[in-house]
């Protein structure tokens, strides 16, 4: 089963072609350049698309579907968070190399992902019920050409059995790339969630 | 003790609880809220407690904040390079002076009133000290220290009891299964930046008497994880199902079990291969690497455990009853090369911590033991301890007392030392001089 988002078709409302994800010298309505705005618009609706079906498949736990938007050189990563100085922030957010809640490539996850496959994965039996809400994307062209940098901020909710509740929030910062059959992948994730202790047991789907 | 004079809080006699000769305990040890203010003051603030590991450490005002039982400290290393820990509790209002989890400083300040302190405790400023009588001593009004801080290979241990037994007794046959994680490597261990720090809804005794004594779970709870990691992807063979072991039970609580196996062997196959076995062999003794080197577990009492293969050292913080704080670092040897560090740390991420494939279920467990302790009927029955009874023994070849590895000795063992501890006045409530201003 291949999953790719459908290349948008669907016309654009015109007007103010102010596009939040566009690069700042791109962001300026001009009339001298609606092709670009409008190319800006579509990329943007295509990055959502492939966001909402992400969500999508997560919350119906299709994991395996889910492997399928990642490039296979995919880095999936959540560094913890951590209290620093003022002075000392750049220190906040955890290296790599150091501990992490993910530190991922598609082996280990879809390694992960065969343990809820395996019938006896009981932190899911019964399974949880989540919701992703993806927002706040911004998408911008990367160096490396034919990849972008999509940024955008997450909300998962989890609520487990008779009245455990959970959320994850942070935000993503994803390199995407053009798949051969045109779709785009996610080739590098970087999920920074707003919390130093994770007030939650566990966190048994992905972000 | 700079505490003015108070009546010790009355004390409830635990004995009736336990009935560790039939393998019986009461299931309110784990929910009731009495209990658990008298944990704290005679299980916690007695005991030597794990602070931090000594390679957070390297110039001073390095600083670590954690906490023993319920209190804030900050673990720091002063001018002259020794490492203090102290109340984490401005001695003016009480607010925390540190509320930075780690980093670097030359003094603590506490931003209500701007009393400062240095690395090594003392008071240094004192914003309008005008406004103080002539008797205020600023030197009696440093933070307060630990009685005693020691290490043992790298972990630091603290204990506010000044008459608390020296680390080293205080761990006693202990220290020759922790050896076998610490000990491996001349050079010493150090760990991984960062420390994973999660909640978790259920009794803090959950997690220590599960490390201390459980293997018996790993089987069914783990399942999943086992299946996965097996080679055929169907699950262990039936002698790692089956496997011999031994379970170490030690008189103050303390206690590690572990497969027996000629071959050890670390599940991460770059770790597997860095380690030269016929060299461990040498080092620590034929008995430690069949032994406690393997896939094992262990409990330091009451709060510090440990999976040997894993790299994964942890602290269980009591945050109520019904609530703890895991905090989990994640230990290398110091000679290993960076890719070997590396495979151990990505091996313990995904096996160990809030994400990992084991750890996930242990969370399940737990919060669903807690869940319905406070029921009148769940929470009153008694709780069977049974397994392995009689089956400890000094077997000649490992320290101390152990007995089968399918079985609930060590945590029989923790909760006699816990049923001591909470029937004994602690140090600070007897009769003390007190030293107050």
């Amino acid at each position: 089963m291949s999953i790719r988002t459908e290349e948008p078709t669907a016309a654009v409302s015109t007007g103010s072609a102010l596009d939040p994800g566009a690069p700042a010298q791109e962001a300026a309505p001009s009339s001298a350049a609606p092709a670009a705005a409008l190319d800006n618009m579509l990329l943007h609706f295509e990055v959502q698309r492939l966001y909402h079906l992400e969500a999508q498949l997560l919350d119906q736990h299709r994991y395996a579907d889910w492997l399928e938007l990642l490039a296979d050189d995919l880095h999936y990563w959540a560094p913890v968070r951590t209290n620093r100085l003022r002075r000392q922030q750049s220190l906040a957010d955890g290296a790599p190399g150091e501990v992490a809640i993910f530190d991922e490539t598609k082996a280990s996850l879809a390694w992960r992902i065969r343990r809820f496959d395996s019938g006896m994965a009981w932190a899911e039996d019964p399974p949880s019920r989540t919701r992703h809400l993806i927002t706040n994307v911004m998408v911008r062209p990367d160096d490396e050409p034919g990849q972008y940098v999509a940024e955008s901020a997450f909300l998962c909710y989890r609520n487990r059995l008779e009245r455990e509740v959970d959320i994850y929030a942070g935000c993503r910062t994803d390199v995407l790339r053009r798949g051969t059959d045109g779709g785009l992948l996610i080739a590098r994730r970087t999920i920074l969630l707003d919390q130093n202790v994770l007030l939650a047991k566990n966190i048994s789907t992905f972000l | 003790m700079s505490a003015l004079p108070r009546t010790p809080a009355a004390a409830a006699d635990v004995s009736p609880l336990f009935d560790l000769g039939q393998g019986l305990i009461d299931r309110s040890i784990f929910s009731d809220e009495t209990l658990y203010r008298q944990e704290l003051r005679r299980v916690f603030a007695p005991s030597w407690l794990f602070l931090a590991h000594e390679s957070q450490f390297n110039k001073p005002g390095d600083f670590f904040t954690t906490y023993m039982g319920e209190d804030p400290v900050i673990v720091t290393m002063g001018r002259d390079r020794r490492i203090r820990a102290f109340l984490n509790a401005c001695r003016h209002r009480g607010m925390r002076v540190c509320r930075a989890d780690a980093g670097a400083t030359k003094a603590f300040t506490c931003s209500y009133h701007g009393w400062s302190y240095d690395t090594s405790g003392k008071l240094i400023n004192v914003p309008n000290r005008d406004g103080y009588p002539d008797g205020f001593d600023q030197d009696k009004w440093g933070l307060t220290e630990v009685a005693q801080l020691d290490t043992y290979k790298g972990l630091i241990f603290a204990t506010w009891n000044p008459e608390a037994p020296p680390l080293r007794q205080a761990l006693g046959d202990m220290t020759w299964y922790m050896d076998a994680m610490l000990d491996r490597d001349p050079d010493g261990t150090e760990v991984v930046g960062g420390v994973h720090k999660w909640v978790l809804e259920g009794n803090w005794k959950l997690a220590a008497e599960q490390f201390a004594s459980d293997w018996y779970h790993v089987n069914i709870s783990h399942a999943s994880a086992l299946m996965v990691m097996s080679p055929s992807g169907k699950g262990p063979k039936a002698e790692i199902v089956q496997t011999p072991g031994r379970q170490y039970t030690d008189p103050n609580g303390h206690g590690a079990g572990f497969p027996t196996h000629p071959k050890s062997r670390f599940d991460d196959r770059v770790v597997h291969h860095y380690y030269d076995y016929e060299k461990l062999r040498e080092r620590l003794g034929d008995t430690r690497v069949e032994g406690p080197m393997t896939t094992g577990h262990a409990t330091v009492f009451p709060n510090f455990s440990y999976l040997p293969v894993n790299g994964s050292i942890r602290v269980w913080h009591p945050k109520g009853p019904d609530r703890m704080e895991v905090w989990a670092w994640t230990l290398v040897d110091k000679s290993m090369p960076d890719e070997v560090k590396n495979a151990q740390r990505l091996y313990n991420l995904r096996t160990f911590g809030p994400t990992g494939i084991f750890e996930q279920d242990d969370g399940e467990n737990w919060s669903e033991c807690q869940a319905t302790a406070h029921g009148f009927m769940a929470g009153s029955m008694a709780l069977n301890y049974q397994m392995g009874l009689g089956s400890e023994t000094e077997d000649g070849t490992h320290p101390g007392t152990t007995g089968h590895l399918y079985s609930d000795g060590a945590a029989r063992g923790f909760y006699a030392r816990w049923r001591d501890l909470m029937n004994t006045p602690a140090w600070h409530e007897k009769d003390h001089e007190k030293d107050t201003p």
